[in-house]
């Protein structure tokens, strides 16, 4: 579905914020890119939707390299809900901001009504429908923004940083909506800091560090590698980190006892 | 558009122009700025710019200086355009236009070269109301960051479908407003943001606060400062009875 060859990037400035990345995300896959802040994380998801375009390398989403379309054209199959919804809502009411998109995609009116009633209902903003956007909360302007992705069903959807500015109820919702949305078969791609938000989701981990992956695999394997995830700055899931105290200290009932009874067997000697 | 408007952002140099007291670039600014309205002609224009782009490039700005003289030739087409229009003059219209890029250019040294601290000391100097010279500062400190806002929300709604390139030029204009109202709320909240932190940090809490910096003219300063206004009057001594009334 989305394929780095060899990918670099290099801004304006001179800074290079991508460097050689090979990655391939198959179809349906659901995929966390973590790392430290100017890691190329964001940058990286850019890509995909043809905001920037490789220095080197090429990108392709569904075998049709960015180069060779628009960002309008790659966003019919591309969704992204950016790290600040108060970067896109514009339109006077949450009803016309939803439709946006879906008329600049030329979708029908009886189809754009159809969709804006179901995202308004999925993520609970029924209420609001005909509430200036601007007015809601940080965490309801938040669900709009993707609840507005989600209205004209694309086949990728990025999500940058999505748990920001979110309580714990709303990280759990969201936790629940990328489920679904995985079930459904769609590609995801989930950049964010918020380790203790991907772990229960249980994605394919890319760990990113100045501009180059450094680990790849599925989550349990890669929060396993403490070296890896400290290298790259992100923290290790608590569940993870305590699972690995208790394994090192035999005095759990959870630990197996043949284990147990090696490890005394090393402390005596 | 990045690439257009930075060439009005200061960036760090350190050129003997750099170090030059602010006052004095200042001056040097203003006086270039009257030679571009007094120039009678569009070739003692064209001395002035040149005039001025020979001083960024020995400020080693005049890539940025450069990117000024592009951005304003967009609005001086525009000028000569409405000029030409209403009074059919091929030559006052020429005039306008180019007046209008040495006028830009002159101020755009000062503001490349002179950081947004140094500006405020030299408001300050001229004892300009506080809240005035605090309102200016923050507005030309804030450009960089409205601009990457405004990137930001370009990038935004590209991501849902709108076509910024394509169309008549009503609708590329319309296509704006879904940037325009985004950069707007942001930068008014930011502002109301700014304003509760300053309060918050005492900001008007005495009427005349203490400054860290406290400029002092060097003899160098000095130097520069006197033959600014010889060149100066040198050059409107030239234009007024020296050069040649030349058309364009």
């Amino acid at each position: 579905m989305i394929e780095f060859e060899g990918v670099s990037f290099v801004h304006p400035t001179g800074v290079k914020a991508l460097d050689g990345v090979t990655l391939k995300v198959g179809g349906g896959e659901t995929v966390a890119v973590v790392g430290e802040n100017g890691a190329g994380k964001t940058t990286l998801v850019k890509h995909v939707t043809g905001l920037l375009k490789p220095s080197k390398g090429r990108v392709l989403v569904d075998g049709v390299a960015t180069t060779a379309t628009t960002t309008a054209e790659l966003s019919r199959k591309v969704g992204v809900a950016f790290q600040n919804p108060d970067h896109q809502l514009f339109s006077e009411s949450v009803e016309a901001e939803m439709a946006f998109a879906l008329r600049n995609f030329g979708f029908s009116e009886e189809l754009v009504e159809r969709r804006v009633a179901w995202g308004l209902e999925l993520f609970g903003l029924t209420e609001y429908r005909a509430s200036s956007p601007l007015v809601l909360s940080g965490g309801e302007k938040k669900r709009l923004t993707l609840a507005c992705i989600l209205a004209w069903d694309p086949q990728v959807v990025i999500l940058d940083e999505p748990t920001v500015g979110q309580d714990a109820l709303q990280k759990e919702r969201l936790a629940e909506t990328i489920r679904m949305l995985t079930s459904t078969g769609k590609t995801i791609l989930v950049v964010s800091h918020d380790i203790e938000f991907l772990w229960p989701i249980q994605p394919r981990v890319v760990v990113m560090k100045s501009g180059k992956v450094v680990g790849d695999g599925r989550a349990a394997e890669v929060m396993a590698q403490k070296g890896l995830l400290e290298s790259a700055r992100v923290a290790q899931p608590q569940l993870v980190s305590f699972h690995g105290a208790l394994r090192s200290r035999p005095t759990s009932p959870f630990v197996d006892p043949a284990e147990a009874r090696r490890w005394i067997a090393g402390e005596r000697r | 558009m990045m690439w257009l408007s930075s060439g009005f952002l200061f960036r760090s140099g350190k050129s003997f122009y750099h170090r030059i007291d602010p006052r004095v670039k200042l001056l040097c600014s203003i006086l270039m700025f009257v030679c571009a309205i007094i120039a009678r002609f569009v070739y003692e224009i064209a001395i002035v710019v040149a005039f001025v782009l020979g001083v960024a490039a020995a400020a080693k700005a005049l890539r940025r200086v450069g990117r000024t003289v592009a951005f304003t030739s967009l609005f001086s087409v525009l000028i000569f355009g409405l000029n030409f229009f209403v009074t059919r003059d091929l030559e006052s219209s020429v005039l306008y236009a180019a007046r209008f890029v040495g006028i830009v250019v002159s101020t755009s040294l000062f503001f490349v070269t002179t950081s947004p601290d140094e500006l405020e000391q030299v408001m300050k100097t001229f004892r300009l109301p506080r809240d005035i010279v605090f309102a200016f500062v923050t507005a030309v400190r804030f450009v960089p960051v409205l601009m990457l806002d405004a990137m930001q929300i370009m990038d935004a709604q590209k991501s849902r479908g709108l076509e910024m390139q394509k169309g008549n030029v009503l609708r590329r204009i319309r296509s704006m407003v879904p940037v325009l109202v985004p950069l707007v709320v942001t930068s008014v909240v930011r502002s109301g943001e700014l304003a509760e932190a300053m309060e918050s940090r005492a900001y008007g809490a005495v009427p005349r606060p203490t400054s860290l910096v406290q400029y002092r003219a060097r003899a160098a300063d000095k130097v520069v400062a006197v033959a600014a206004l010889l060149l100066f009057a040198l050059t409107a001594y030239s234009f007024y009875v020296v050069l040649p009334p030349l058309g364009l």
